[in-house]
C-alpha cells in the first residue's frame, strides 16, 4: 500500500546566484493497493520521473509524505531510505542498468549479496528464479553480449530476486520493439498475478496503460485519475 | 553485505583495472621500500657503533670515582643489589723495580684482591690464581718490560727484553730508594698466573697484579728508605684506588649507577655512553623514517589519482548499487577497502624487496669498500643495512595510514554519488 499525500517539488535551475524555482510537483495526491499495477502517464517532462525518484526514495521532496504501509519514506534519512530499498523494492530501468563487469547470473544475484544472504542461498535462489523466467541460457554472458530484451529480463529478474512487495518501473518498455515489448509486458502482468507484487509503471505508452489496474495522468504537476484513453 | 563478498567484489574491480592498479601498487611499492632502507642505514650504523662499543669494555662494568675510597665503602658495594663482584686495585705510586736473571722493569704494580677479580671476569691465559701473598700475576705484556740494561747495543737499536717463559720464575721486588745510602728491602714474588691479554690489538698490559695482603709490608718498607716526612707536609700517598664495581646483568646497571650517584660517588659506564648512543640514532632514524615519508606520500598521490579516477568511472554502477539499496557506509567501505588493497600490496612487495636489498648491500657493499680502501679495509665489521620488526611495522603503519587516508576522500565521493544522476550517466 502506498500512499502519496501533498507531495510538492522544484528544482532549482540556473547560474548560481541567478538561480530560479522550476516546480515540478505541485502537491499531488496518489494511491497504490497492494498487489495494484499502477501506471502514470503524462507527457515528456511533466514530472513522472521526479515522482517516480521521490517514491523510491532517490529523492527528498520538498513537502509531502510518501507513505509505504504506513512507514513515511520521507522522515529517513539516506541510510535508512537505501535498507529500506533494499528489503522492500525492486527496480526496472529503462536503460536496464546492468553491472557492466558482472554475468546476468551476478547481476541478479547482486541484491542478495547487498542483502547478505550466504552464498549457497543465493546460487540456488538466482538459479531457480533465471529457470522460472527462461534465462538459464543466458547465464554466464555479460550485459554487453545480451539483446536489449534479454538485458531486461535480466533487469526483472533482479527486480524479483529479493522478493519485494513492490516493483518501481520507469519506462520498462522505453527501448523495446514492440514485440519485446508485449513478452515483457506479459512477464509483468503475469508475477503480478502469481506473486501479487505491486508495480508503479510510468509510460507514456497505450500498450502498458492497457494492463494496468489504475491509472494516473500527470499533468501541469498535478495528479489525476484516469488514464490515456479518457484523454485521447 | 558479507566481509567475504566485499572483498570478491573490490577484487573485481581491481581485476577490471589491473594495469592502472599494478601502477599504483608499484609506486607504493617503491616509496615504502624507499623508506625502509632508508632507515635500516640508520639502524645498521646505530648497531654497527653499538656493537664497537661493547666489543671495548665490559657491559656490566662500573668505574667508581671519589674523594677516598676506603676498603670499607668497598665492602659497602658489595653489598648492595645486583653487585656480582667489587674489584678495589689499588695502584702503587712510588717508583719501584722488578728484577729477573739480570733484566729489570720500572713497575707498574696493582694490589687487588684475586678472589673479587676472578668473580668479576678476570681471566687468566696460563697458570692459577695466587694462593699466597708471594705469589702473583702479570700482564700479557710483562715480559716485553723487563729490559737487560747492561747489554751493549748499536746506537738505535734497542735493548735485548726477556724471551723466556715467565710462568714459574720468581722475579725480585724492590723499591728505589728515596734516602741517600739506603737499601730497598727485597721481595721475591712468584709468577703463577699470567694475564688474558686485552681484546684490542693495541691494548698493552704490563702490569704486575699483586695480593694485596702484601700492601702493609711494602708500605713499611717503602717508610724505610724514604726521608722522615716533614711536618704539616702530606706524605704522597702509597697508592691510588680503582674500584670497579661489577652487575650482575645489563638491565640492572642502570639501578647499580643511581644507587651509587645517591650515595655521592661518580660513576662511568658502559651503558650511560650506550644510553646516549641510542638518543642520538633514535634521533637520526627518526628523521630518515620522516624522510622516506615523504617517499610514501608522493606515492599516495597516484593512490589518490586511482582512485578518484575509479570513482568517477563507476559513477553510474555507484548509483545502480545505491538504487538497490546499497548504503553510503557500504559504498565507501569498499572503496577505502580497494585503496587499503593498493596499501596491503604495495607494503608487502617492499617489505620483501627491502629485505633483499638490505642483504645484498651488506654482502657487496663491504666488498666493494674493501677494494676501494685496500687492504686496510679487510673485514670492516660494519652492518650497513639492519631491518628490525619494529621498522617493518613502523613503515606498514605509515604506507597503509597514508594509502587508506588518500583513498578517503574519493571514498566520500563515491558515497555522496547522486543516485538520479548517475542512473543517467552514460558509460
Ligand atoms: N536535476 C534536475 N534539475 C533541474 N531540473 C530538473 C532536474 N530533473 C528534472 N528536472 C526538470 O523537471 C521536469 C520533470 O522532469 P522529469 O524527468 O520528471 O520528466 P518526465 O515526466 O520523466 O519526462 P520524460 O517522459 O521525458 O522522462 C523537467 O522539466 C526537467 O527539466
Ligand atoms: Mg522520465
Amino acid at each position: 500500500m502506498i500512499e502519496v499525500k501533498g507531495l510538492a517539488h522544484s528544482f532549482r535551475v540556473g547560474k548560481k546566484g541567478k538561480e530560479t524555482e522550476v516546480p515540478v510537483l505541485k502537491g499531488l495526491t496518489l494511491q497504490a493497493a497492494d498487489g495494484e499495477i499502477v501506471s502514470i502517464v503524462g507527457r515528456s517532462g511533466s514530472g513522472k520521473s521526479t515522482l517516480l525518484h521521490i517514491l523510491a526514495g532517490f529523492l527528498q521532496p520538498d513537502s509531502g509524505r510518501v507513505l509505504v504501509d504506513g512507514t513515511d519514506l520521507t522522515a529517513m534519512n539516506e541510510a535508512q531510505r537505501a535498507a529500506y530499498r533494499l528489503d522492500h523494492f525492486g527496480f526496472v530501468f529503462q536503460n536496464f542498468q546492468l553491472m557492466p563487469g558482472l554475468t546476468a547470473f551476478e547481476n541478479v544475484e547482486l541484491p542478495l549479496t547487498l542483502k547478505g544472504v550466504p552464498a549457497a542461498e543465493r546460487r540456488r535462489k538466482v538459479e531457480e528464479l533465471l529457470e522460472s523466467t527462461g534465462l538459464s541460457d543466458i547465464r554466464s554472458h555479460y550485459p554487453n553480449e545480451l539483446s536489449g530484451g534479454q538485458q531486461q529480463r535480466v533487469g526483472i529478474a533482479r527486480a524479483l530476486i529479493t522478493e519485494p512487495p513492490i516493483i518501481f518501473a520507469d519506462e520498462p518498455t522505453g527501448s523495446l520493439d514492440s514485440e519485446t515489448e508485449q513478452d515483457i509486458l506479459l512477464l509483468i502482468q503475469s508475477l503480478n498475478r502469481t506473486y501479487g507484487i505491486t508495480f508503479v509503471i510510468i509510460t507514456h505508452d497505450d500498450e502498458v496503460a492497457a494492463i494496468a489496474d489504475r491509472t494516473y495522468r500527470m499533468h501541469d504537476g498535478e495528479l489525476a485519475e484516469g488514464g490515456l484513453r479518457h484523454v485521447i | 553485505m558479507s566481509f567475504k563478498d566485499q572483498i570478491a567484489f573490490v577484487r573485481q574491480h581491481i581485476r577490471r583495472n589491473r594495469l592502472r592498479v599494478f601502477m599504483t601498487v608499484l609506486a607504493a611499492t617503491m616509496g615504502t621500500a624507499f623508506l625502509i632502507v632508508l632507515a635500516s642505514v640508520g639502524f645498521g650504523l646505530h648497531k654497527t657503533i653499538k656493537d664497537e662499543v661493547l666489543s671495548n669494555q665490559m657491559v656490566t662494568q662500573v668505574e667508581v670515582y671519589s674523594e677516598e675510597l676506603t676498603d670499607a665503602k668497598t665492602d659497602a658495594m658489595k653489598k648492595m643489589d645486583h653487585v656480582k663482584a667489587v674489584v678495589h686495585r689499588k695502584q702503587l705510586a712510588p717508583t719501584a723495580f722488578a728484577e729477573l736473571d739480570g733484566y729489570t722493569a720500572g713497575l707498574n704494580a696493582y694490589f687487588t684482591d684475586f678472589g673479587e677479580e676472578a668473580t668479576s671476569g678476570f681471566k687468566l691465559a696460563e697458570g692459577r690464581f695466587p694462593e699466597k701473598p708471594g705469589e702473583v700475576v702479570v700482564g700479557s705484556g710483562f715480559a716485553e718490560q723487563l729490559i737487560d740494561e747492561k747489554a751493549t747495543v748499536k746506537e738505535g737499536e734497542e735493548l735485548p727484553t726477556y724471551k723466556e717463559a715467565l710462568l714459574g720464575k720468581t722475579v725480585t721486588f724492590k723499591f728505589e730508594p728515596l734516602k741517600e745510602g739506603a737499601v730497598s728491602e727485597e721481595w721475591p714474588l712468584k709468577i703463577v698466573g699470567i694475564k688474558e691479554a686485552p681484546g684490542k690489538d693495541w691494548a698493552f698490559d704490563g702490569y704486575l697484579y699483586m695480593d694485596d695482603r702484601l700492601m702493609p709490608e711494602m708500605e713499611k718498607g717503602l717508610a724505610a728508605v724514604s726521608p722522615e716526612p716533614e711536618e704539616g707536609v702530606e706524605p704522597d700517598g702509597f697508592t691510588y684506588p680503582q674500584v670497579n664495581v661489577y652487575v650482575d646483568k645489563l638491565e640492572n646497571v642502570k639501578s647499580v649507577t643511581g644507587a651509587l650517584k645517591d650515595d655521592g660517588y661518580s660513576v662511568y659506564s658502559v651503558s650511560e655512553e650506550i644510553e646516549q648512543l641510542d638518543v642520538f640514532f633514535l634521533a637520526l632514524k627518526a628523521g630518515l623514517v620522516f624522510v622516506g615519508t615523504i617517499a610514501i606520500l608522493i606515492a599516495s598521490i597516484g593512490i589518490f589519482n586511482t582512485m578518484t579516477m575509479a570513482v568517477t568511472e563507476r559513477t553510474r554502477e555507484i548509483g545502480v548499487m545505491k538504487a538497490l539499496g546499497a548504503g553510503p557506509k557500504l559504498i565507501q567501505r569498499l572503496f577505502i577497502m580497494e585503496s587499503a588493497w593498493i596499501g596491503i600490496v604495495g607494503t608487502v612487495i617492499a617489505v620483501l624487496i627491502s629485505y633483499g636489498v638490505s642483504m645484498v648491500a651488506n654482502a657487496v657493499l663491504p666488498v666493494i669498500v674493501t677494494a676501494a680502501l685496500g687492504e686496510d679495509g679487510a673485514d670492516l665489521g660494519v652492518t650497513f643495512s639492519v631491518i628490525p620488526w619494529q621498522l617493518v611495522l613502523i613503515a606498514s603503519a605509515i604506507s597503509l595510514g597514508v594509502a587508506m587516508i588518500s583513498g578517503w576522500r574519493p571514498a566520500r565521493k563515491a558515497t555522496k554519488t547522486d543516485v538520479i544522476g548517475a542512473l543517467r550517466h552514460e558509460l
